[in-house]
């Protein structure tokens, strides 16, 4: 009897666990229900930080929703760190969205070669035929094919404030001997700088990718990744070298191995620093921010990065495409899919330059938009750029990446000779091969 | 001790105080600041102007439904772990049986797992039973995710229970279960108290379960609206601060609540004793 | 007689299930089987993406020479090694709060606070704390005096301690909680006893106290050391392991492995270990700390 009950009660526990559960679950959203279809898209812009993005692609899926009868988008927003974490759970499950964002070249390689993502060829060569700036749908192609469309495209450059360099008489300098000359009397009269935030360890990236581009040429670096040349090459020894040049001679604010990007920004934000080197999407904090005082924003100013011992092209650049959009390989919506982020393309690219001050990846015609200068600036930078090296930790496998980024770190905090530097990355590479 | 002795003491627990105290204070000026001012000035410093806007964005993200979630999904779950961990811990501690001890060590080796491998694994087993982006597998994930660390809890207190209390019901004619109802589960109410508090605490701050298992907005919860605030290049810090002060009040409350009872509870246990 | 039906009672099988089962089938599904197929996928090769291949116990080899992960892992050491002696601190505190003197009660409320933010919160209070310019900490120093104050959370020498602080702080809270309800579970008449006898409040709380709450104290002395070894949250936000692996802990690289470097396999490998490795400890720790018998009274 009582046995009896005791079996009733476990059973009535679990039960009514897994009932509760049971109800209420949605069928599974994706896919053909009856007459409509609905794509999923997942996108990184939520609302509370990127107010202008999330907008723009409201807009944009609302405008798709009236244009295509019978298809319907879902969305869903994460956070930048989350979207990366979740769309790797995802993938183990198959259960990538419809279209969603990637990066570049070594985040796209494992996706393509584990067939996630569908090629985009096609709508390349039909409906976004030469909408692309040259080089930036190139990022997201793997043996041939394009795996991504690209949304965005930033160049790197190093940002000073104006007023502190007229108060020691200072001007931009064009190569790197006058930029330790600027270091030089910055340091003599208190003021720290480079802001640098090497937590982040891709923000130190930057400066030995440019040192390495001055010095060595606009190959080098990338020959040496994609194992045509080596990584023990004497020019990407020395840029370790003049790291720890800089290193030595104060040029990077206290703690920056410690410092996370965005602190750093705000110490050149609030005049604690004189300069900083980061990527165009940066470039809405000195134009158009309501939120950044005028004062400040009318101070910025920026230079390329400047000439080693006289080598280097001033014209050539560290950047790269950052999101693109992806359509899911098993997608049940494929065709919808791909016209999604194919109208998604095409309605973004002036809408994010003048809504959201996003520097898009299609090719543009700033004569005719209301830009501020800082715009057309580096609009015509992007125009005359004789290179553009894509970012190195986007270049490399994810693996390899990692090490990258950790010896960035050693070698700003001299853990490391140059030629250990040079060394892990060789090593590291070459067992991928 | 002296009244010295005493003026020191006090001292010592006075700023140990202030020391605990200075986070939420901390926290509420953070949460009425820009980025320029969290990021420069000293984190003692006054807001130059009170950005009430901060708690207006976070309003308008439609916190409303998330706060709700996180209530709802905190309170069941935290019912089901404790009632769970009572019963358990019950029956290992008091009852006797030859596989109490390697029954209590399975449970002490689900302390050990780390979530980060164990996401994976549990979405791919949510997804066969068609439980993603449903708010009951948060509710069962966090119950059986806190039952081994609330059980460890539990256990020292149960050892303790003087087993008198038991013979006596036994021997009245009392059924276990009425006996673990009615006598030992009120016993206990000061360390169960104790768990409330610290289940509290653990769901209602966690997300990495949430995110990877819910994708629709409606059944997202509180700590999700803080990723809301953070950007592919920028993060609005100022409204994030107003995020965790909004969902920080109900938990003090709560744990004020609570807290008394750590202490009550034994008065009242102590009087049927 | 009577001992008889208790025994009886107390020993009926059926019971005994009843209150077990659905705790233990609830970790079974959700906790142990995701364990063992964590140790599964750490046979294969797989970045979790594409497919997976079978590549025997080649993962568990390669960590086992990994000189990054024994360095996490003694890193995961050392803050268990830290997080247990910090227990004295906590139990005195306990034992101060759950005497009876003044204010007690509120004091008690004020110091369990700083546990119930979220890491996201403690993570920006300390990151601003230790900032090497304008954080609260070098700002204090310089103004007593020191030159040149470090920048606590780029040096590799200093880093690991400096990020240690915080998380011994935000657990403080959890442990004085436990204790404190344990104290107050001591019957007032033993002390009250002991009081009458003449006993200093010192002694009470080393002779009495203290073996009556032993139960309790190993249990926090398990919890320390296996939160220690798996411990994740404030090491990711404020240093991200860094720099250059100076702070890394066994769940940070193996989350890095996981999730940035797409190298699954090996990651979950690592997680296997990391619990082997927790397991080991724990074992030892309960046989360390074992006593004949669990005090009763």
């Amino acid at each position: 009897m009582k046995n009896k009950k005791a079996i009733t009660f476990v059973v009535a526990i679990l039960s009514a666990v897994f009932l509760l559960a049971g109800c209420g679950s949605d069928d599974d959203a994706s896919g053909s229900s009856g007459d409509n279809k609905t794509v999923k898209f997942m996108h990184l812009w939520p609302e509370g930080s990127s107010k202008t993005h999330n907008e723009i692609v409201d807009e944009i899926i609302a405008d798709f929703e009236a244009e295509h009868e019978g298809v319907e988008v879902e969305l869903e927003v994460l956070s930048n760190e989350q979207y990366k974490d979740k769309i790797q759970v995802l993938s183990t499950s198959d259960e990538l969205p419809d279209v969603g964002m990637t990066w570049a070249a070594g985040y796209l390689e494992p996706y393509v070669d584990g067939n996630k993502f569908a090629p985009l060829d096609d709508l390349i060569e039909s409906d976004l035929k030469d909408e692309f700036v040259s080089g930036t749908a190139e990022a997201y192609a793997i043996d041939g094919s394009t795996y991504g469309l690209p949304l965005e495209l930033n160049i790197a450059t190093v940002f000073y404030n104006k007023a502190i360099f007229e108060e020691y008489g200072l001007e931009a300098p064009g190569t790197y001997e006058e930029l330790q000359q600027v270091i030089e009397t910055l340091n003599d009269n208190g003021v720290p700088p480079i802001a640098l935030g090497n937590k982040d360890r891709w923000t130190g990236s930057l400066w030995y990718m440019y040192l390495a581009d001055r010095i060595g040429g606009s190959d080098v670096l990338t020959n040496a990744i994609n194992r045509s040349g080596s990584f023990e090459d004497p020019a990407l020894v020395e840029a370790a070298d003049k790291v720890q040049e800089l290193v030595s001679a104060d040029a990077f604010v206290k703690g920056f191995n410690g410092l996370a990007d965005e602190e750093a920004k705000s110490m050149f934000m609030n005049e604690q620093a004189a300069m900083y080197l980061i990527a165009t999407w940066d470039l809405p904090n000195y134009t158009t921010n309501e939120d950044v005082p005028q004062e400040f924003r009318d101070s910025v100013g920026y230079f390329n990065f400047p000439t080693v011992g006289g080598q280097g092209d001033m014209n050539s650049f560290v950047g790269g495409p950052g999101v693109g959009l992806f359509v899911a390989e098993d997608s049940e919506v494929k065709e919808e899919a791909k016209a999604f982020a194919s109208f998604f393309v095409q309605q973004w690219g002036e809408k994010s330059v003048t809504q959201a001050g996003v520097i898009p990846a299609t090719k543009l015609d700033a004569e005719s938009l209301d830009l501020p200068q800082m715009y057309v600036d580096v609009l015509d930078d992007l125009n005359s750029a004789s290179n553009l090296t894509l970012f190195a930790d986007v270049q490399m496998s994810p693996d390899t990446a990692q090490v990258h980024l950790d010896m960035i770190q050693a070698i700003f905090g001299n853990e490391v000779t140059p030629e250990e530097f040079a060394k892990e990355h060789e090593d590291a590479l070459s067992a991928e091969e | 001790m002296g009244r010295i002795g005493y003026f020191f003491l006090y001292i010592c627990l006075g700023i140990v105080a202030v020391f605990q105290i200075f986070p939420i204070i901390w926290l509420f000026l953070f949460s009425l600041k820009d980025n320029r001012e969290i990021f420069s000035g000293s984190p003692f410093a006054l807001p130059t102007e009170l950005r009430w806007d901060n708690y207006f964005k976070v309003w308008e993200s439609g916190i409303g439904t998330y706060f709700w979630n996180s209530i709802w999904i905190t309170g069941v779950a935290i019912i089901l772990t404790i009632l769970l961990a009572s019963m358990a811990t019950f029956a290992i501690t008091r009852m006797q049986w030859k596989l109490n001890k390697l029954v209590l060590g399975l449970f002490m080796v689900g302390l050990m797992i780390p979530i980060h491998s164990a996401i994976i694994p549990l979405f791919s087993m949510f997804l066969d039973v068609n439980l993603i982006d449903n708010p009951w597998s948060i509710v069962i994930t966090y119950t059986a995710y806190n039952l081994p660390i609330t059980m460890m809890i539990l256990l020292g207190f149960y050892y303790t229970l003087p087993r008198e209390i038991e013979e006596a019901a036994i021997i009245d004619g009392c059924s276990v279960h009425r006996m673990f109802f009615r006598i030992i589960l009120p016993m206990t109410m000061p360390v169960m108290s104790t768990t409330v508090i610290i289940n509290m605490i653990y769901n209602w701050n966690e997300f990495v379960f949430v995110n990877t298992f819910i994708s629709s907005d409606k059944f997202k919860t509180l700590t999700v609206g803080i990723q809301n605030f953070i950007g592919q290049y920028m993060t609005d810090w100022g409204a994030i601060g107003a995020t965790l002060i909004i969902s920080v009040l109900p938990i003090i409350i709560a744990f004020i609540f609570f807290s008394n009872k750590v202490v009550e509870g034994i008065s009242a246990s102590a009087v049927k004793g | 007689m009577g001992l008889n039906v208790m025994n009886k009672v107390m020993s009926n099988k059926w019971i005994i299930a009843l209150y077990v089962l659905p705790a233990l089938i609830l970790i079974a599904i959700l906790i142990f089987i995701p364990l063992l197929l964590t140790g599964y996928y750490g046979l294969m090769d797989w970045d979790g993406i594409g497919a997976m291949e079978f590549i025997g116990l080649e993962n568990y080899i390669t960590a086992l020479q990994d000189l990054k992960f024994w360095e996490s892992a003694w890193h995961s050491f050392l803050l268990a090694i830290f997080s247990t002696l910090s227990l004295i601190l906590y139990l005195a505190i306990s034992l101060i709060l759950a005497s009876k003197i003044k204010g007690a009660d509120l004091l008690r409320k004020i110091y369990l606070i700083p546990m119930l933010l979220s890491s996201v919160a403690i993570a920006q209070l300390w990151i601003k704390v230790y900032n090497p310019s304008n954080g609260m900490l070098n700002h204090i120093l310089m103004a007593i005096g020191i030159e040149n104050p470090p920048a606590w959370l780029a040096e590799p020498s200093i880093v690991l301690y400096a990020i240690f602080i915080p998380i011994l702080w935000q657990y403080a809270g959890f442990y004085i909680l436990i204790y404190y309800a344990a104290l107050k579970n001591i019957p007032e008449s033993i002390i009250e006893a002991a009081r009458i006898d003449g006993a200093s409040p010192i002694q009470i709380a080393y002779r009495i106290k203290l073996p009556l709450i032993m139960g309790v104290v190993k249990v926090t002395v398990v919890l320390a050391i296996v939160g220690s070894l798996k411990y994740f949250d404030l090491i990711y936000v404020m240093t991200g392991g860094g720099p250059n692996g100076a702070s890394e802990v066994m769940a940070s690289y193996m989350y890095k492995l996981a999730f940035t470097s797409n190298d699954f396999g090996y990651g979950s490998a690592i997680g296997f270990l990391l619990l082997i490795i927790t397991l080991i400890v724990t074992v030892i720790v309960r046989k360390v700390t074992a006593t004949k018998e669990e005090i009763q009274y």
